[in-house]
Protein backbone atom coordinates (compact mmCIF):
# COMPACT_ATOMS: atom_id res chain seq x y z
CA UNK A 1 0.00 0.00 0.00
CA UNK A 2 1.34 3.47 -0.83
CA UNK A 3 -0.49 5.60 2.07
CA UNK A 4 0.35 6.34 6.03
CA UNK A 5 -2.21 6.48 8.26
CA UNK A 6 -2.63 6.99 11.64
CA UNK A 7 -6.27 6.84 13.93
CA UNK A 8 -6.73 7.52 17.15
CA UNK A 9 -10.38 7.41 18.85
CA UNK A 10 -11.50 8.18 22.16
CA UNK A 11 -14.06 9.00 24.34
CA UNK A 12 -15.00 12.58 25.93
CA UNK A 13 -17.68 13.67 28.36
CA UNK A 14 -18.70 17.06 26.61
CA UNK A 15 -21.00 17.80 24.02
CA UNK A 16 -19.75 17.99 19.79
CA UNK A 17 -20.49 21.97 20.49
CA UNK A 18 -17.99 22.01 23.42
CA UNK A 19 -15.46 19.68 21.48
CA UNK A 20 -15.57 22.12 18.44
CA UNK A 21 -15.15 25.04 20.07
CA UNK A 22 -12.16 23.19 21.74
CA UNK A 23 -10.56 22.16 18.69
CA UNK A 24 -10.98 25.70 16.45
CA UNK A 25 -10.92 28.43 19.30
CA UNK A 26 -7.29 29.65 19.08
CA UNK A 27 -6.84 30.36 23.08
CA UNK A 28 -8.47 27.29 24.27
CA UNK A 29 -5.84 25.13 22.05
CA UNK A 30 -3.39 26.98 23.15
CA UNK A 31 -4.25 25.21 27.08
CA UNK A 32 -3.65 21.79 25.44
CA UNK A 33 -1.57 21.88 22.67
CA UNK A 34 1.60 21.20 24.14
CA UNK A 35 3.21 24.47 23.78
CA UNK A 36 1.34 25.47 20.62
CA UNK A 37 -2.07 26.42 19.56
CA UNK A 38 -3.96 26.29 16.38
CA UNK A 39 -5.50 29.58 13.97
CA UNK A 40 -7.80 30.05 11.32
CA UNK A 41 -10.99 31.33 9.94
CA UNK A 42 -11.97 27.67 9.66
CA UNK A 43 -13.74 27.86 6.61
CA UNK A 44 -13.27 26.01 3.29
CA UNK A 45 -10.13 27.08 1.84
CA UNK A 46 -8.33 29.22 4.04
CA UNK A 47 -5.26 29.26 5.40
CA UNK A 48 -4.90 27.08 8.75
CA UNK A 49 -1.62 27.16 10.93
CA UNK A 50 -0.12 25.70 13.71
CA UNK A 51 2.33 28.03 15.40
CA UNK A 52 4.37 27.35 18.45
CA UNK A 53 3.82 29.63 21.47
CA UNK A 54 6.20 32.16 20.33
CA UNK A 55 4.82 32.59 17.17
CA UNK A 56 7.07 30.41 15.19
CA UNK A 57 5.29 28.10 12.49
CA UNK A 58 4.94 24.73 13.19
CA UNK A 59 2.76 23.48 10.51
CA UNK A 60 0.55 24.74 8.22
CA UNK A 61 -1.63 24.03 5.26
CA UNK A 62 -5.79 24.60 4.43
CA UNK A 63 -9.20 23.92 5.55
CA UNK A 64 -10.58 21.30 3.18
CA UNK A 65 -14.10 20.84 5.15
CA UNK A 66 -15.91 22.39 7.95
CA UNK A 67 -18.88 21.11 8.84
CA UNK A 68 -19.77 22.24 12.54
CA UNK A 69 -19.78 20.50 14.88
CA UNK A 70 -19.04 17.17 12.94
CA UNK A 71 -16.49 16.77 10.84
CA UNK A 72 -13.17 18.97 10.19
CA UNK A 73 -10.45 18.53 7.28
CA UNK A 74 -7.60 20.00 7.20
CA UNK A 75 -4.38 19.95 4.09
CA UNK A 76 -1.30 19.84 6.90
CA UNK A 77 2.36 20.23 6.27
CA UNK A 78 5.37 20.21 8.61
CA UNK A 79 7.23 23.80 8.18
CA UNK A 80 9.61 23.61 10.38
CA UNK A 81 11.89 20.20 9.97
CA UNK A 82 13.33 20.08 6.30
CA UNK A 83 13.01 16.50 6.02
CA UNK A 84 9.28 16.27 7.56
CA UNK A 85 8.27 19.17 5.13
CA UNK A 86 9.61 17.62 1.91
CA UNK A 87 6.85 14.82 2.20
CA UNK A 88 4.51 17.40 1.54
CA UNK A 89 0.66 17.59 2.50
CA UNK A 90 -0.94 15.06 4.41
CA UNK A 91 -5.05 15.00 5.01
CA UNK A 92 -6.08 15.01 8.81
CA UNK A 93 -10.15 14.97 9.36
CA UNK A 94 -11.62 14.91 12.79
CA UNK A 95 -14.63 13.13 13.28
CA UNK A 96 -16.94 14.14 16.61
CA UNK A 97 -20.64 12.22 17.00
CA UNK A 98 -22.59 12.23 19.92
CA UNK A 99 -22.59 8.66 21.50
CA UNK A 100 -26.42 7.20 20.37
CA UNK A 101 -28.05 5.93 23.64
CA UNK A 102 -26.00 7.65 26.20
CA UNK A 103 -28.15 9.14 28.86
CA UNK A 104 -25.64 12.04 29.99
CA UNK A 105 -23.22 13.80 27.52
CA UNK A 106 -20.63 11.66 25.59
CA UNK A 107 -18.99 12.24 22.20
CA UNK A 108 -16.50 9.62 19.86
CA UNK A 109 -13.85 11.64 18.15
CA UNK A 110 -11.63 10.54 15.89
CA UNK A 111 -8.56 11.58 14.25
CA UNK A 112 -7.52 10.19 10.88
CA UNK A 113 -4.42 11.39 9.79
CA UNK A 114 -3.08 10.30 6.23
CA UNK A 115 -0.36 11.39 3.61
CA UNK A 116 -0.06 9.55 0.03
CA UNK A 117 3.35 7.88 0.75
CA UNK A 118 4.29 4.91 2.03
CA UNK A 119 6.63 4.91 5.79
CA UNK A 120 6.04 8.29 6.40
CA UNK A 121 8.22 10.40 8.80
CA UNK A 122 5.63 12.67 9.26
CA UNK A 123 3.00 9.99 10.35
CA UNK A 124 5.24 8.40 12.76
CA UNK A 125 5.88 11.95 14.24
CA UNK A 126 2.19 12.75 14.64
CA UNK A 127 1.86 8.89 15.87
CA UNK A 128 3.28 9.94 19.18
CA UNK A 129 1.68 13.56 19.43
CA UNK A 130 -1.84 12.51 18.65
CA UNK A 131 -1.88 10.12 21.81
CA UNK A 132 -0.57 12.48 24.04
CA UNK A 133 -2.75 16.37 22.43
CA UNK A 134 -5.65 14.39 22.74
CA UNK A 135 -5.31 13.09 26.58
CA UNK A 136 -4.73 16.69 27.10
CA UNK A 137 -8.23 17.73 25.42
CA UNK A 138 -9.93 14.87 27.49
CA UNK A 139 -8.72 15.78 30.75
CA UNK A 140 -9.41 19.28 29.52
CA UNK A 141 -12.74 19.12 28.94
CA UNK A 142 -13.77 16.50 31.47
CA UNK A 143 -11.82 18.27 34.48
CA UNK A 144 -10.86 21.40 33.63
CA UNK A 145 -7.26 20.85 33.85
CA UNK A 146 -4.84 19.73 31.36
CA UNK A 147 -2.31 16.25 32.81
CA UNK A 148 1.02 17.12 30.74
CA UNK A 149 2.79 20.13 30.70
CA UNK A 150 4.58 22.24 27.84
CA UNK A 151 7.33 21.12 25.92
CA UNK A 152 10.33 23.57 27.38
CA UNK B 1 2.69 -11.14 6.49
CA UNK B 2 2.66 -10.54 10.03
CA UNK B 3 -0.21 -10.86 12.22
CA UNK B 4 -2.30 -7.42 12.75
CA UNK B 5 -2.07 -5.70 15.88
CA UNK B 6 -3.77 -2.80 17.37
CA UNK B 7 -1.74 -0.37 19.63
CA UNK B 8 -3.34 2.55 21.73
CA UNK B 9 -1.48 5.11 24.25
CA UNK B 10 -2.81 7.06 26.48
CA UNK B 11 -1.76 9.39 29.38
CA UNK B 12 -3.64 9.44 32.78
CA UNK B 13 -3.09 11.54 35.55
CA UNK B 14 -2.25 9.06 38.30
CA UNK B 15 0.22 6.19 40.03
CA UNK B 16 1.51 3.43 38.21
CA UNK B 17 0.25 1.60 41.35
CA UNK B 18 -3.65 3.32 41.15
CA UNK B 19 -4.14 2.13 37.28
CA UNK B 20 -2.19 -1.80 38.08
CA UNK B 21 -4.87 -2.02 40.79
CA UNK B 22 -7.26 -0.64 38.16
CA UNK B 23 -6.44 -3.04 35.68
CA UNK B 24 -6.41 -6.30 37.89
CA UNK B 25 -8.88 -5.79 40.69
CA UNK B 26 -12.57 -6.60 40.17
CA UNK B 27 -14.22 -4.31 41.81
CA UNK B 28 -12.17 -1.48 39.72
CA UNK B 29 -13.31 -3.24 36.23
CA UNK B 30 -16.69 -3.52 37.30
CA UNK B 31 -16.67 0.09 37.08
CA UNK B 32 -14.81 1.18 33.80
CA UNK B 33 -14.92 -1.88 31.96
CA UNK B 34 -18.31 -1.91 31.44
CA UNK B 35 -19.49 -4.19 33.90
CA UNK B 36 -16.89 -6.71 33.18
CA UNK B 37 -15.09 -8.24 36.40
CA UNK B 38 -11.66 -9.31 36.30
CA UNK B 39 -10.38 -12.41 38.56
CA UNK B 40 -6.74 -13.62 39.03
CA UNK B 41 -4.24 -13.77 41.37
CA UNK B 42 -2.23 -12.38 38.13
CA UNK B 43 0.78 -14.48 39.16
CA UNK B 44 2.79 -15.41 35.93
CA UNK B 45 0.99 -18.88 34.70
CA UNK B 46 -2.36 -18.39 36.64
CA UNK B 47 -5.58 -18.20 34.89
CA UNK B 48 -7.26 -14.92 34.68
CA UNK B 49 -11.25 -14.31 33.59
CA UNK B 50 -13.23 -11.43 32.93
CA UNK B 51 -17.22 -12.05 33.78
CA UNK B 52 -20.35 -10.50 33.02
CA UNK B 53 -23.67 -10.57 35.67
CA UNK B 54 -21.37 -14.00 36.35
CA UNK B 55 -21.08 -15.37 32.99
CA UNK B 56 -17.64 -15.62 31.85
CA UNK B 57 -16.90 -13.69 28.67
CA UNK B 58 -12.69 -13.66 28.62
CA UNK B 59 -10.48 -15.80 29.97
CA UNK B 60 -6.74 -16.81 29.49
CA UNK B 61 -3.00 -17.18 31.60
CA UNK B 62 -1.43 -14.35 32.89
CA UNK B 63 2.03 -14.11 30.58
CA UNK B 64 3.51 -11.68 32.17
CA UNK B 65 2.92 -10.08 35.79
CA UNK B 66 5.62 -7.21 36.92
CA UNK B 67 3.67 -4.58 38.96
CA UNK B 68 3.50 -1.70 38.71
CA UNK B 69 5.15 -1.43 34.98
CA UNK B 70 4.28 -4.42 33.15
CA UNK B 71 1.65 -6.82 32.73
CA UNK B 72 0.12 -9.48 29.58
CA UNK B 73 -2.30 -11.95 29.27
CA UNK B 74 -3.25 -14.65 26.85
CA UNK B 75 -7.10 -13.75 25.45
CA UNK B 76 -9.53 -16.20 24.58
CA UNK B 77 -12.79 -14.83 23.81
CA UNK B 78 -15.58 -17.08 25.11
CA UNK B 79 -18.65 -15.97 22.68
CA UNK B 80 -19.71 -18.62 20.21
CA UNK B 81 -18.72 -16.38 17.33
CA UNK B 82 -14.88 -16.21 18.33
CA UNK B 83 -14.40 -19.52 19.99
CA UNK B 84 -12.02 -20.96 17.26
CA UNK B 85 -9.95 -17.88 16.41
CA UNK B 86 -6.62 -18.26 17.53
CA UNK B 87 -5.51 -16.95 21.25
CA UNK B 88 -3.91 -13.09 21.02
CA UNK B 89 -2.08 -11.29 23.53
CA UNK B 90 -2.12 -8.56 25.55
CA UNK B 91 0.39 -6.50 26.86
CA UNK B 92 0.34 -3.25 29.32
CA UNK B 93 3.27 -1.05 29.99
CA UNK B 94 3.16 1.51 32.22
CA UNK B 95 5.60 4.10 32.72
CA UNK B 96 5.36 7.03 35.10
CA UNK B 97 5.83 10.25 33.67
CA UNK B 98 5.64 12.90 36.28
CA UNK B 99 2.51 13.35 37.39
CA UNK B 100 1.26 11.00 34.76
CA UNK B 101 1.36 7.92 33.57
CA UNK B 102 1.92 6.67 29.76
CA UNK B 103 -0.19 3.26 29.68
CA UNK B 104 0.85 1.62 26.46
CA UNK B 105 -1.67 -1.14 25.26
CA UNK B 106 -0.62 -3.73 22.66
CA UNK B 107 -3.24 -6.06 21.30
CA UNK B 108 -1.43 -9.19 18.80
CA UNK B 109 -1.56 -12.05 17.68
CA UNK B 110 -4.70 -11.39 16.28
CA UNK B 111 -6.70 -13.57 13.32
CA UNK B 112 -6.61 -11.49 10.59
CA UNK B 113 -9.68 -11.06 9.33
CA UNK B 114 -10.79 -12.40 12.73
CA UNK B 115 -14.28 -11.17 14.40
CA UNK B 116 -12.12 -10.31 17.21
CA UNK B 117 -9.68 -7.92 15.56
CA UNK B 118 -12.59 -6.04 14.50
CA UNK B 119 -14.30 -5.81 17.88
CA UNK B 120 -11.33 -5.17 19.59
CA UNK B 121 -10.13 -2.56 17.57
CA UNK B 122 -13.87 -0.62 18.16
CA UNK B 123 -13.77 -1.61 22.01
CA UNK B 124 -10.32 -0.18 23.48
CA UNK B 125 -10.52 2.96 22.77
CA UNK B 126 -13.77 2.86 24.72
CA UNK B 127 -12.64 0.68 28.03
CA UNK B 128 -9.35 3.00 27.76
CA UNK B 129 -11.40 6.37 27.47
CA UNK B 130 -13.47 5.19 30.24
CA UNK B 131 -10.34 4.04 32.41
CA UNK B 132 -9.01 7.30 31.93
CA UNK B 133 -12.14 9.08 33.09
CA UNK B 134 -12.28 6.58 36.01
CA UNK B 135 -8.78 7.71 37.42
CA UNK B 136 -8.97 11.54 36.57
CA UNK B 137 -12.75 12.59 38.09
CA UNK B 138 -13.86 9.31 39.47
CA UNK B 139 -16.72 9.12 37.05
CA UNK B 140 -17.15 6.73 34.22
CA UNK B 141 -17.66 7.56 30.61
CA UNK B 142 -21.88 7.01 29.93
CA UNK B 143 -21.65 5.16 26.94
CA UNK B 144 -23.96 1.97 26.47
CA UNK B 145 -22.61 -0.97 26.08
CA UNK B 146 -22.28 -2.20 22.89
CA UNK B 147 -24.52 -4.37 21.57
CA UNK B 148 -22.54 -7.00 20.26
CA UNK B 149 -20.30 -9.41 22.67
CA UNK B 150 -17.48 -8.69 20.67
CA UNK B 151 -17.46 -4.53 20.28
CA UNK B 152 -16.85 -4.04 23.97
CA UNK B 153 -13.08 -6.35 24.30
CA UNK B 154 -15.52 -9.03 25.46
CA UNK B 155 -14.77 -10.61 22.31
Amino acid sequence: MSNSTFIYVTYIKTTPERLWSALTSKDFTRQYWLGAYCESDWKPGSPWKLAFDDGRIADAGEIVEADPPRRLVIKWRNEWSPELKAEGYSLCTFEIEAVPGADAEAVKLSVLHNIDRPQSAFIQAVSGGWPRILSNLKSLLETGTVVLPKKA
Amino acid sequence: MSKPEFTYVTYIETTPEKLWQALTDGDFTERYWFAHRAASDWNVGSNYQFTLDGEKRLEGKVLISDPPRKLAYSWNGCSEEVRRERTSRVTFDLEPRGKVVKLTMTHDDLDEAGVTFRGIAEGWPMVLASLKSFLENGQILDIPRPVRAHEAVRA
